[in-house]
């Protein structure tokens, strides 16, 4: 019997798994995808808010705050960047300003430090590119930006040097309670017995919980986002994440530096029913344009490399919803997590295991719990003297597969390898860059494919894209059938 | 411990690229008195060629019609025969000039990091596909869209098919061979869409590739939707106005497997990030003088990463003449201060290549290659200085995918201060 099976390997799930892990206590994360951090941690604007936005008193506002203090030493144990960008909202007319006045007030009573009010001249004079007829600015310094899925797959290999567990191609279809414990049966076939479970599955958290919870206190309303990158470039285009004044539909689109010099453009806001569809809609995309000009000027539209869209989590309780069940206290719900559930993320974790899963304090600690992650330095980060150490140490990062990015096939070979691996291009590109330049991967895929292949010992038609079954080939021709 | 300081190599001219251009250029640079060095990041010289194994490659050069891999060979040949050095699986991540000397930084498997001093940098590094992201084409991301280049390779040089059901976007050359590549090959090829109310391709490709075939080619059309779960499923094309936009009513679907793009090609100058080389922001590549000399003295460019070329051909005509300025730059003899006279596209000019004179160093009739912004079965180009004309060429089928050319003699010149515009005339 395990003591703890949490579903779902976003960011929430995993930051879960490393603060549990924490104690002495068995940990399984179910992923029922190829690979953790595929949905809203793979798609979202990768801001660590301030907590200017969240309504005070509410769960989002006290964990977006705490978060964000969070991600500095989080940062520094788990080795993911992060950048401390700081962020302009901007007003551009009367009622726009005196919805800053009331956001300003909002930021101060969420406890958000370092907040201004700025008059355009000096928001002009920080941020060159900031659009014309600007009237008021909210400049909110503590805001910052991450990599969102390195964040999830290093948190979750933390935790695995911690003890926890983890499957990947691993679908809940259904959760049984028993007595004192849960029966959790995995893709039809498997079942797992564990005392507690904690549903972080994003926008599936409504259906698992009606396995144990007749009368859901909420349903998940998927909102998709569509985004647009710039590539990296334009690196200094702005510094900081620009947001609009918010409005009933959200924060806006928004222009946002990333942490390795692209800049993103969007999301839009867009209700559905459909938990899986990610497409982009031209139209949308001309509503990202026409928005993110209303914060900066000369955007360099010709820079762009890549649309995506994701699915907000967001659900009909207008708040995290984080609790207990009713009739069965031991399955936690962790459901609602859309913006800023990023930032939130570590909060949600310590919340969830310190308040909720510890408050009598009597989990045993870990006396030998190792908060930091092991993480070669990128060669397309390291000095010249660096690089020839590599070499030195793997000829195989003489060997450059991707140009773009300076991704070796030293660093390739070693993902496919590595502890939370999903060696599928896609895999690939989410932990060590390749693909994400400017040829997308119209260079390196091939090789990668081929790098792929060799290391698992398949044939390269059946080295997939993404999920499974996604392969990039078709067939082999000119052979015997 | 002993510290490796990677191996460090002076040269004359370094050549970024064994490709068509990169071989092409090394070979007229190279004499006896200097040194060259041809870094190619591939495990063979050839580049794209190696890939393209259908004919219609010499034409213009050796008056043959030769596979492009025909075409490479004779240069790799006389490359070999010349004892010119190079590297291959070599990649160069970048060009600085600190002082007197570029530096430029290779790696490759064998010498770990190669730092080469030079003292000019022939970029012949050729071009990439754009891709999804860049043309902002909508739907589902699925797996089974990719460019037409990466089919092509998968196909001619792996020998594995990319899918049993296919569609086109865009009909530039790539595309078209690649249209009757995968029909040889057993694919069913649905239908090539282009946005453009005419091709992009080369004219004798859209009869050998398409119409051969029964392929149909969808003129102003464009995908306007990708339907799939895991693999691509369906896409919609739609018919667009004279703004390109889509026109309600006119959805056309087709169960297809995989979709390739053939929607243009880039100049790769990404080696010079962190230099001040100044780009055209219409080819994308260097602006170059007639010599070929980009705004950095001692970096000259060429072939595909310059402009991208219908024809090889061309690409090694201008290559060769890149490389001979370069070995003339490194022996002195182009004088180092410029006097640059601008050649501007007028009406129904796309761009010229060279972007400019050097009258400094202007005493051979200089070819400058241009391309048109529409498609007319007659015209007139007129080039200017002024409002003085100083030569007319009549053109018959004209078009955006076919480079045109026309040669300007010192002697022509009215004064050496008056920009040379070029127009297109259509009745």
């Amino acid at each position: 019997m395990l003591d703890y099976v949490i579903i779902g390997g976003g960011v929430v799930g995993t930051l879960i798994a490393r603060e549990l892990s924490k104690y002495e206590v068995s940990i399984l994360l179910l992923e029922k995808e190829n690979d953790i951090g595929n949905h809203a941690t793979l798609a979202n604007s990768a801001i660590i808010h301030s907590g200017h936005d969240p309504k005070p008193g509410s769960l989002k506002a006290q964990l977006c705050v705490r978060g964000n203090t969070m991600y500095e030493t989080l940062a520094k144990e788990l080795k993911i960047p992060l950048i401390f960008s700081g962020a302009f909202v901007v007003a551009r007319d009367q009622e726009e300003v005196d919805t800053l006045d009331l956001l300003y007030q909002r930021a101060l009573h969420n406890g958000v430090k370092e907040v201004a009010l700025l008059d355009a001249d000096e928001a002009q004079n920080r941020e060159g590119n900031l659009a014309d007829g600007v009237l008021k600015v909210l400049d909110l310094p503590t805001t910052k930006v991450t990599y969102p899925w390195e964040v999830a797959i290093a948190a979750l290999e933390n935790a695995l040097l911690n003890g926890a567990q983890f499957k990947t191609n691993a679908k809940v279809t259904k959760i049984s309670p028993v007595n004192d414990h849960f029966i959790v049966e995995i893709n039809q076939q498997e079942e797992i017995e564990a005392r507690y479970v904690i549903n972080a599955a994003g926008v599936y958290a409504d259906e698992l919980a009606s396995f144990v919870e007749d009368d859901l206190p909420y349903r998940i309303t998927p909102r998709r986002g569509e985004y647009f990158v710039l590539d990296k470039k334009v690196k200094g285009f702005v510094e900081r994440v620009l947001y609009p004044v918010p409005s009933d539909k959200g924060k806006g689109v928004l222009v946002v530096p990333q942490v390795h010099g692209n800049i993103l453009l969007g999301p839009t806001s867009e209700f559905q029913d459909a938990k899986e569809n990610r497409d982009n809609h031209s139209d949308h995309l001309n509503w990202i344009r026409r928005d993110s000009e209303k914060l900066a000027k000369n955007i360099p539209f010709d820079q762009i490399i890549r649309t995506f869209s994701g699915l907000r989590a967001t659900s009909t309780y207008h708040d995290f919803y984080i609790q207990p069940a009713k009739k069965h206290p031991q399955f936690i719900h962790v459901a609602g997590i859309d913006s800023p559930g990023l930032t939130a993320a570590p909060a949600i974790a310590e919340y969830v295991v310190k308040t909720l899963l510890n408050r009598d304090q009597r989990l045993p600690k870990k006396t030998d719990f190792n908060p930091n992650r092991v993480k070669k330095k990128p060669f397309y980060e390291s000095h010249f003297e660096e690089k020839l150490q590599l070499f030195k140490e793997d000829h195989r990062h003489g060997h450059i597969v991707c140009k773009c990015e300076r991704v070796t096939e030293a660093e390739v070979v070693a993902a496919i390898h590595s502890p939370v691996a999903s060696p599928t291009i896609k895999g690939i590109k989410k932990r060590v860059r390749a693909g994400s330049g400017l040829c997308q991967g119209g260079y390196c895929e091939n090789t990668i494919v081929k790098i792929i292949a060799r290391e698992l010992n398949i044939p390269i038609s059946e080295v997939d894209y993404y999920e499974k079954e996604t392969p990039i080939l078709w067939k082999e021709t000119k052979v015997k059938r | 411990m002993e510290r490796n300081e990677g191996e460090t190599m002076n040269v004359d001219i370094v050549v970024i690229g064994g490709g068509a251009s990169g071989l092409a250029a090394a070979l007229s640079a190279k004499d006896e008195t200097n040194s060259v060095i041809v870094l190619e990041r591939e495990h063979v010289l050839g580049g794209i060629l190696n890939q393209c194994i259908h004919n219609g490659f010499g034409l213009h050069v050796f008056r043959e019609e030769l596979t492009g891999p025909e075409y490479a060979s004779r240069f790799i040949e006389k490359f070999h025969a010349e004892n010119i050095d190079y590297k291959l699986d070599t990649t160069v991540l970048s060009i600085n000039k600190p002082d007197d000397c570029f530096i430029v930084e290779a790696y490759n498997n064998e010498d770990g990091a190669l730092t080469i001093h030079a003292k000019a940098v022939i970029l012949s590094s050729g071009c990439y596909e754009r891709t999804r992201g860049q043309i902002k084409l909508p739907g589902a991301r699925v797996a089974g869209i990719m460019p037409a280049g990466s089919a092509q390779r998968y196909l001619n040089i792996d020998g594995y098919l990319a899918g049993k059901d296919v569609f086109i976007l865009g009909s530039g050359d790539i595309g078209l061979i690649m249209a009757r590549r995968m029909t040889l090959e057993g694919a069913k090829v649905h239908g090539v869409a282009e946005l453009m109310p005419y091709s992009n391709g080369l004219t004798r490709n859209i009869v050998q590739c398409l119409h051969d075939f029964d392929i149909p080619l969808y003129l102003s059309h464009t995908v306007t939707d990708i339907k799939g779960t895991k693999r691509l499923e369906e896409i919609t094309i739609q018919e667009v106005d004279e703004n390109y936009q889509p026109i309600a009513g006119t959805e056309k679907k087709f169960s297809v497997d995989t979709l390739l793009l053939s929607v243009g090609l880039v100049p790769d100058t990404m080696v010079f990030e962190s230099m001040d080389l100044t780009l055209s922001p219409i080819t994308k590549g260097a602006i170059v003088d007639h010599t070929y000399q980009s705004n950095i003295p001692g970096i000259f460019a060429c072939g595909n990463a310059l402009h991208v070329h219908d024809l090889v051909d061309w690409v090694t005509i201008e290559s060769e003449k890149a490389g001979a300025s370069a070995k003339r730059y490194v022996a002195g003899e182009i004088k180092e201060e410029r006097n640059n006279l601008t050649i501007e596209p007028r009406e129904g000019i796309r761009y010229t290549v060279p972007q400019s004179i050097d009258m400094n160093n202007f005493k051979e009739p200089v070819t400058v290659m241009f391309r048109v912004t529409n498609k007319y079965d007659v015209g007139t180009f007129t080039v200017k200085q002024g409002d003085t004309i100083i030569q007319q060429k009549k053109a018959r089928f004209i078009a955006p995918a076919e480079m045109e050319s026309l040669m300007i003699k010192p002697e022509q010149l009215i004064d050496q201060t008056t920009p040379i515009t070029i127009e297109l005339e259509v009745k």
